[in-house]
């Protein structure tokens, strides 16, 4: 039996064709769209992965140190580094700030690690060109994204930072690339006041005599410099001996240290199912808007089709074609339609994907998903043609 | 055609057919009692104005529609009969391939399918392999003398030869009958002519029994024999059968 669908789309491929682009252009936005979800959650495990630690330890009462402010003092990693099980620790600080770079303004996610030796945790994990950071001040890792350049300034605040090393996926929870500085110039970023407040500040302190007291040389000197210092982080991120058990850990850092600690399965269920759940639902909305939206396309232009050969089905219908015959041809031809735009949605969007501004992720799985759910919504689509095509009366070949 | 002997089987028999439209006081009778005989091999004419019931007649026959009274036997098998309940036969689209022949108005051949394979298609249908239907199609094609336009598209053709490869397709089954509406509308007075020829030739070639609808005066003077239909009701009467073309 000839293929009678196969012979209509190659007798009008172009205007198949076309139609096939369109509806591609649209299949590419929806593939892209499901790829912006997966580059959201590979953006928070990769943040969680990079960052080298098992347990997090922020202030506690708080989701921190990415999905809520968390602040503690810099010296608190003493006491947890000598919990049974901690390898190594290190202090982080974590802020999401504008640089000017190159004449235009860029967000990215600053952070402070400890410098004193390498694969401290908090530090990126491996570096795609230079070196680490190897003095306290002044130099800086960016991620390959934010577009600096090894031996590149970048002014900072009031600082200028010389980049000596690159590094890769080194992203914020939001996809903002990272840059790493000394824990000390994040601090002073984070919590130190611009001068002029400095100044401000102490002239009030001055003028409360509690801390002016005539008979306590030195005491106005000490508390104006606690206000212009910092001793906050965000976090200390510890990393575990092999074997040891992170819960357990973790429980004896809250029962001891009064601190929240999470885990690495706690901190993704943060970032991932906490942080990003918003624009999770956002994005499947979109999703669900847009294959609705693929299904009236499919439905209206296969309808159309269907309706443009009435003559050709009743004549068909009454030489004797089965039902099955002219619904078998109708839902190929959507099924066609629909690997037409499959193919060209997936190939549109590798394109446009790597121009856009935050990581999108394409999965396999996910256009096999894809490729599935358009064959189904296609079929579903042909379903009203179908019906249409079914009601047409043999009889209308046959005279007036 | 010659008066036949008693041995023979029509090909058509129709016995007091009638077809009523709508019920109660809207009901309108459409046929109102057809009798008509067509033999194999035979063309007749059935012409008439209008509303006279040519297309309602030619549904019937072609089983398009169910008559709601009389009779129709088709090479002695009764496929309806009023007063034994209707259609006797089970599968109509099936009868329809493989039993009737149909060429409409305009030739409404598939656009998509090649000269070709607009014949095979028929015999693909009724279950015919493929290489086997395109051979079949081309030896009528042969036969309607557009071989040479086998692999064309449809859209290629001039309308005498989509009108005769709308004859091929309808002999493509060996259907003991051929319904023809209005085959020579389209057409001018030689290609009409030709039409009609080709129509007997086939007819007497493959004993087919062909009935051709028609308003064409041009044409309705090649008939031996011709119903005329009014108001639902036939009369047949015997043509001229004047070989014109």
């Amino acid at each position: 039996m000839i293929n009678l669908a196969g012979r209509d789309i190659l007798h009008g491929w172009g205007r198949f064709l076309f139609t096939g682009v369109g509806l591609g252009l649209l299949i590419g936005v929806t593939l892209s769209m499901a790829g912006i979800f997966r580059g959201m959650v590979d953006d928070g495990q990769v943040l969680i992965d990079n960052s080298g630690a098992d347990l997090w330890v922020v202030q506690q009462g708080t989701l921190g140190p990415y999905a809520e402010p968390s602040s503690l003092r810099d010296d608190v990693w003493r006491g947890i580094a000598g919990l049974p099980g901690v390898a190594e620790t290190g202090n982080a600080a974590y802020l999401t700030m504008q640089i000017e770079h190159k004449g235009r303004e860029d967000r990215v996610m600053l952070v402070g690690m400890e410098v004193d030796r390498p694969h401290r945790p908090g530090a990126p994990a491996y570096l795609t060109a230079g070196r680490p950071v190897l003095v306290g001040h002044y130099e800086a890792i960016a991620d390959e994204r934010t577009g600096l350049e090894l031996n590149e300034k970048v002014r900072i605040r009031r600082h200028d930072y010389r980049i000596v090393g690159l590094t890769r996926r080194m992203v914020s929870a939001s996809g903002d690339p990272m840059i790493f500085v000394p824990l000390k110039d994040a601090q002073e970023i984070q919590f130190l006041k611009d001068n002029d407040a400095l100044l401000n500040e102490r002239a009030r302190t001055a003028a409360n005599p509690a801390f002016n007291r005539p008979g306590v040389p030195g005491l106005l000197e000490a508390v104006q410099a606690a206000g212009a210092q910092s001793r906050m982080v965000n976090a200390v991120l510890v990393r575990l001996e092999p074997g040891a058990d992170p819960e357990a850990v973790a429980a004896e850092i809250r029962r001891w240290k009064r601190f929240q600690a999470y885990t690495r399965v706690q901190m993704e269920d943060i970032l991932i199912a906490k942080l990003i759940a918003t624009s999770s639902k956002q994005i499947a909305m979109f999703l669900v808007i847009l294959s609705v939206v693929t299904a009236a396309i499919v439905a209206f232009i296969i309808y159309t089709m269907t309706l443009a050969k009435v003559r050709e089905i009743a004549v068909l219908k009454l030489i004797g074609a089965r039902n099955s015959t002219i619904a078998g041809m109708i839902l190929q031809q959507a099924l066609g339609l629909g690997l037409i735009g499959f193919l060209v949605g997936r190939v549109a969007a590798g394109l446009w994907v790597p121009i856009f501004p935050k990581y999108v992720l394409l999965l396999p799985e996910d256009a096999l998903r894809g490729f599935a759910i358009i064959m189904v919504i296609c079929a579903l689509a042909s379903v009203i043609a179908i019906r249409a095509a079914l009601r047409i009366d043999p009889a209308e070949a046959i005279g007036g | 055609m010659d008066s036949p002997d008693e041995t023979r089987v029509p090909a058509i028999r129709l016995s007091g057919l009638k077809k009523r439209y709508g019920t109660g006081e809207a009901a309108v009778d459409a046929l109102k009692g057809v009798d008509m005989t067509v033999w194999p091999g035979e063309v007749v004419g059935l012409i008439g104005p209008s509303g006279s019931g040519k297309t309602t007649l030619l549904k019937c026959l072609g089983a398009v529609i169910e008559p709601t009274g009389g009779r129709m036997e088709m090479s002695g098998e009764t496929l309806y009969d009023a007063a034994a309940g209707g259609w006797k036969v089970a599968d109509l689209r099936a009868m329809r391939r493989d039993r009737i022949g149909f060429i409409f108005q305009a030739p409404y051949l598939i656009p998509f399918l090649d000269v070709t394979d607009n014949v095979a298609l028929l015999p693909m249908l009724a279950g015919v392999d493929n290489s086997a239907a395109r051979q079949r199609a081309l030896e009528l094609l042969t036969a309607l003398d557009v071989a040479h336009r086998a692999g064309a598209q449809v859209s290629q053709l001039s309308g005498g030869e989509q009108q005769r490869v709308a004859i091929a397709r309808a002999l493509a089954n060996h259907a003991p009958v051929i319904l023809a509406d209005e085959p020579t509308a389209p057409l001018d007075s030689e290609r009409a002519l030709t039409v009609v020829r080709i129509l007997n030739e086939m007819a007497v070639q493959f004993r087919t029994a062909i009935i051709v609808v028609t308003h064409d005066e041009k044409i309705i003077p090649t008939f031996k024999r011709i119903y005329h239909i009014r108001d639902g009701v036939t009369h047949e009467e015997v043509g001229e059968g004047r070989a014109s073309y």
